[in-house]
């Protein structure tokens, strides 16, 4: 059967390490902008942890939310692009083909999450960070859209694992890199469509909810949360 | 190219002279194609003007219409089909949104096919020998005969002149 | 005092056989504005759009601005040549050539920015469908495809609206030329000759074209808003945006036009033919284009400020009272407030009246283009995804090469062809008679006279100009 691939962020456990941040940018090969251009808005966070404060001091709240690509369903950047850069996988990913990218950056103001990142320049990795780079990711050029992929890359290599080895996938068996380096393990992932895998129990959970679910995307990630700001319950 | 003609200042008599040898054609021995008005503008409302004014345009231009709208849909449906790759939850084929390509290749369609009917039928581009006298654009109407036969000429001259010309010149 | 066709020839055709400095330094001043763009261009294809101003989340900004600005102006030609051929309006006649010349050029630079605002602006023919080997093709659904049909089509249009004209022009500087000129023009003009079935095929050809170039210009602009209203984005996710931008397309674009006849009026010495009674229409056409400007403006914001849709309103005060405050009461002020009284009142819609609202409007619709764009990528739906955006010198230099090309093109363009129809004003004035005849018929009682006449009585009056 295939797979659907989900993720749930538990916003109770989330302290706001930023461990995801770093992760991300480590596994997929994401080029450092340096501060000058990261001043003038050319840093590209796959994985951005939002902090927003709520109330006045002394009972100022802070409240700390994980965005990365949502995977959506109904994916709104995905039939503006007019090259097919940006399309829908069998396994419910939104995928993003660099070779096919010209960068008309229409993907990009398309997505109410703002999870889409423009090359503005040739990636640069100061020395010794160019020696870190993962050889199962490539390298995107100057002019190429890219964002989260739910680590495709080890997506696929437990699947072609698990098919050379005649067995289905085992839930946990592999995560992407944020959900893999999360201290306080507020991430899950897997397969929606196996109903016992965690994910699939987690995102059946009372305290579930989904960001700007009001716009119709659909979005394959799930933040628990026991209030949210929008209803006005302090917990 | 040999040729006789007259310029006239009044449609008028740019009219008489048509008239004239229209009616007096077989007894000059000349035939219906060697008639010629020339003009530096259009001249509606007069019968030396009206001769071709029949056109089937806007059935041509239709035409070339359901032909770019035919090619709009095979273009879209059929590539879709071919390529058939999921975007934001829509159908393969959306057909609200292939119509409009099909309407522009509808209207583009129009659009080249009159051109094409105006080059054809207009016998544009021609550039071969015709009559005509940089007077046209000054607002006179050239009538003429080309390859007039010689016997008629001093009469052809006569009656041109006649019928009101500023000017009559040859052509070899 | 009335004009003898050779005398009108004599003066339409003056242009394209003499030049003076002025002309040669203008053409040197747009040059070098085009170069300036070719050189910024150059530099952001070698270092990559960093250059520019973008960022995370303002993606477009100058590039589409002005793709939206070009595009706007380039429906001038469509409304005055089309529209007021088909009305029959007379005092078209010698401003059609003009206003479709604006068209033709004003959407090659519109074709043009697309490709250059591209991160890999090599690889633009992905967006053409052509048969590839790697089974690579374009989107259909995404409307930068809609974009590419529809432009491609107005082009291929309006050039066919523009060229079909020229023909038998041409043939008058054919004839009327030596030398290499004589060579050109005969090439140019097809081999024209002047008799009845080649003037009946032509009339009957561009008045198809008059016909269909309408709808095409109309979905153009539609499809162009629909970049912006086919997203979330608030404040762009507005059924509104079809006719709004169509309206500011023609709005500028007639602007457009008054600026660039005033032009030719001064420096081609025109000033028999481009008279105060066309900046009078056009400038109550303007006034007209102004009140549904600001209408649709009003009944846009209106519906945003009474839903009071928490992502819409922050975009909306950005805009009126925040950041873009200055800018967007500047549009107001450059798009009505001053324009208004120029225009509605007679006294001051004269030729410098014209020009002056004129050239606010051009400016006011450049910045409405902006406010479109900017402000909401500004302010999207997180507030921790919010940004800023600035212009570099890249940009500036690139929007610059723009309005430097299109002055180049039309400088050139008005060497070559007369910039007034010799012909169709020709026919315009020998038409005057038989015009005051066929009025005649509307009154009561009179029995019909001839047919196929049907000048309008308002160009009965020009006639004696």
């Amino acid at each position: 059967m295939t797979h659907k691939w989900a993720m749930v962020i538990d916003l109770d456990r989330c302290t706001g390490c930023e461990a995801c941040v770093v992760a991300c940018h480590a596994e997929n090969n994401i080029g450092n902008a340096g501060p000058d251009q990261a001043a003038r808005g050319r840093a590209m966070h796959w994985i951005r942890v939002e902090r927003y404060w709520e109330g006045e001091f002394p009972n100022a709240r802070i409240r700390f939310q994980p965005v990365l690509c949502q995977q959506c369903d109904d994916a709104p950047c995905e039939p503006v692009c007019p090259t097919f850069a940006s399309y829908h996988t069998p396994e419910g990913l939104n995928a993003q083909v660099y070779n096919r990218c010209i960068g008309t950056r229409f993907c990009a103001n398309a997505c109410p999450y703002e999870v889409r990142f423009l090359n503005f320049f040739n990636p640069q990795w100061e020395k010794p960070l160019h020696l870190q780079l993962n050889p199962d990711v490539s390298v995107r050029s100057v002019g190429i859209m890219e964002k989260c992929t739910f680590c495709v890359q080890r997506i696929r290599a437990a699947e072609i694992q698990a098919e050379s080895e005649k067995r289905g996938l085992k839930d946990g068996e592999f995560n992407p890199a944020c959900v893999q380096s999360c201290a306080p393990q507020a991430m899950v992932f897997g397969d929606l469509n196996d109903p016992n895998s965690e994910v699939s129990r987690l995102a059946r959970s009372n305290r579930s909810t989904k960001l700007l679910a009001e716009l119709g995307t659909k979005p394959n990630v799930n933040y628990l949360q026991r209030d949210s700001w929008q209803n006005g319950k302090n917990g | 190219m040999k040729a006789l003609y007259a310029l006239y200042s009044d449609p008028d008599a740019a009219q008489r002279a048509v008239n004239f040898l229209k009616t007096a054609r077989g007894s000059l021995g000349i035939g219906q194609r060697q008639i010629v008005v020339v003009t530096g503008e259009p001249f509606d409302g007069y019968d030396f003007s009206d001769e071709h004014s029949r056109t089937h345009i806007f059935l041509l231009a239709s035409i070339g219409g359901i032909v770019g709208a035919i090619l709009g849909y095979l273009l879209t449906r059929f590539t879709q089909l071919s390529y058939p790759l999921n975007t934001g939850g829509m159908p393969i084929v959306t057909s609200w949104t292939n119509g409009i390509i099909i309407y522009e290749m509808t209207m583009l369609g129009a659009i080249i096919w009159t051109l094409v009917t105006l080059l054809v039928t207009a016998r544009l581009p021609q550039f071969g020998k015709s009559i005509s006298d940089p007077a046209i654009w000054q607002g006179k109407i050239l009538v003429g005969v080309t390859d007039p036969p010689d016997q008629a000429r001093t009469e052809l001259e006569q009656r041109l002149r006649h019928a009101g010309a500023s000017e009559v010149k040859s052509i070899a | 005092m009335e004009k003898t066709a050779e005398q009108i020839r004599g003066d339409l055709l003056r242009p394209l056989f003499h030049s003076g400095a002025g002309y040669w330094m203008a053409v040197g001043l747009t040059g070098g504005m085009v170069l300036a763009g070719i050189f910024a261009f150059s530099y952001q294809v070698y270092h990559g759009l960093g250059v520019w101003g973008l960022n995370w989340p303002v993606f477009w900004a100058f590039d589409i601005t002005n793709f939206v600005f070009w595009i706007g102006i380039s429906h001038a030609g469509t409304l005055i040549s089309a529209i007021l051929r088909l009305a029959n309006a007379g005092w078209r006649r010698p401003v059609t050539r003009c206003a479709e010349a604006i068209t033709v050029f004003a959407l090659s630079i519109g074709a043009i920015i697309p490709i250059c605002h591209l991160g890999r602006p090599w690889l633009f023919y992905w967006l053409v469908p052509y048969p590839s080997e790697r089974h690579i093709w374009p989107n259909f659904r995404s409307p930068l495809l809609w974009d590419f049909f529809a432009i491609l089509t107005y082009l291929t249009g309006s050039t066919i609206f523009l060229f079909l004209p020229i023909i038998p022009d041409a043939a008058a500087a054919r004839d009327l030329a030596h030398g290499w000129r004589k060579k050109i023009y005969g090439f140019l003009s097809l081999g024209w000759q002047g008799n009845p079935r080649q003037w009946h095929r032509l009339e009957s050809a561009m008045h198809v074209m008059a016909i269909a170039i309408i709808p095409v210009a109309v979905s153009v602009h539609t499809i162009v808003s629909w970049d912006f209203a086919m997203t979330p984005v608030p404040m762009w996710h507005s059924t509104i945006f079809g006719p709004y931008f169509v309206c500011g397309a023609i709005f500028s674009g007639v602007a457009a036009l008054i600026l660039a006849m005033a032009f030719l009026r001064k420096f081609l010495h025109l000033e028999e033919y481009l008279e105060p009674i066309h900046f009078d229409h056009l400038g109550k056409l303007l006034l007209t284009m102004s009140l549904l400007w600001f209408y649709f403006t009003f009944a846009e914001r209106l519906t945003t400020w009474y839903g009071n849709g928490v992502s819409e309103m922050n975009v909306f005060w950005s805009s009126i009272r925040q950041n873009f405050a200055p800018l967007f009461w500047t549009m107001i002020t450059c798009n009505l407030i001053i324009p208004f009284p120029l225009l509605a009142i007679k006294r001051f819609r004269t030729i410098t009246g014209t020009v002056i609202a004129s050239a606010t409007i051009v400016a006011g619709m450049w910045i409405e283009r902006f406010l479109i764009i900017v402000p909401a990528l500004e302010h999207k739906f997180l507030p921790y995804s919010w940004g800023s955006y600035r212009p570099t010198w890249v940009e500036i230099t690139l929007m610059v090469a723009g309005f430097g090309m299109m002055g180049l093109l039309y400088l050139l363009f008005s060497k070559v062809v007369p910039m007034i129809s010799m012909w169709e004003l020709e026919a315009g004035i020998r038409k005057g008679p038989l015009v005051r005849r066929r009025a005649a018929t509307f009154e009561p009682g009179v029995a019909t006279a001839n047919s196929g006449l049907a000048e309008p009585q308002s160009f009965a009056t020009d006639v004696s100009r």
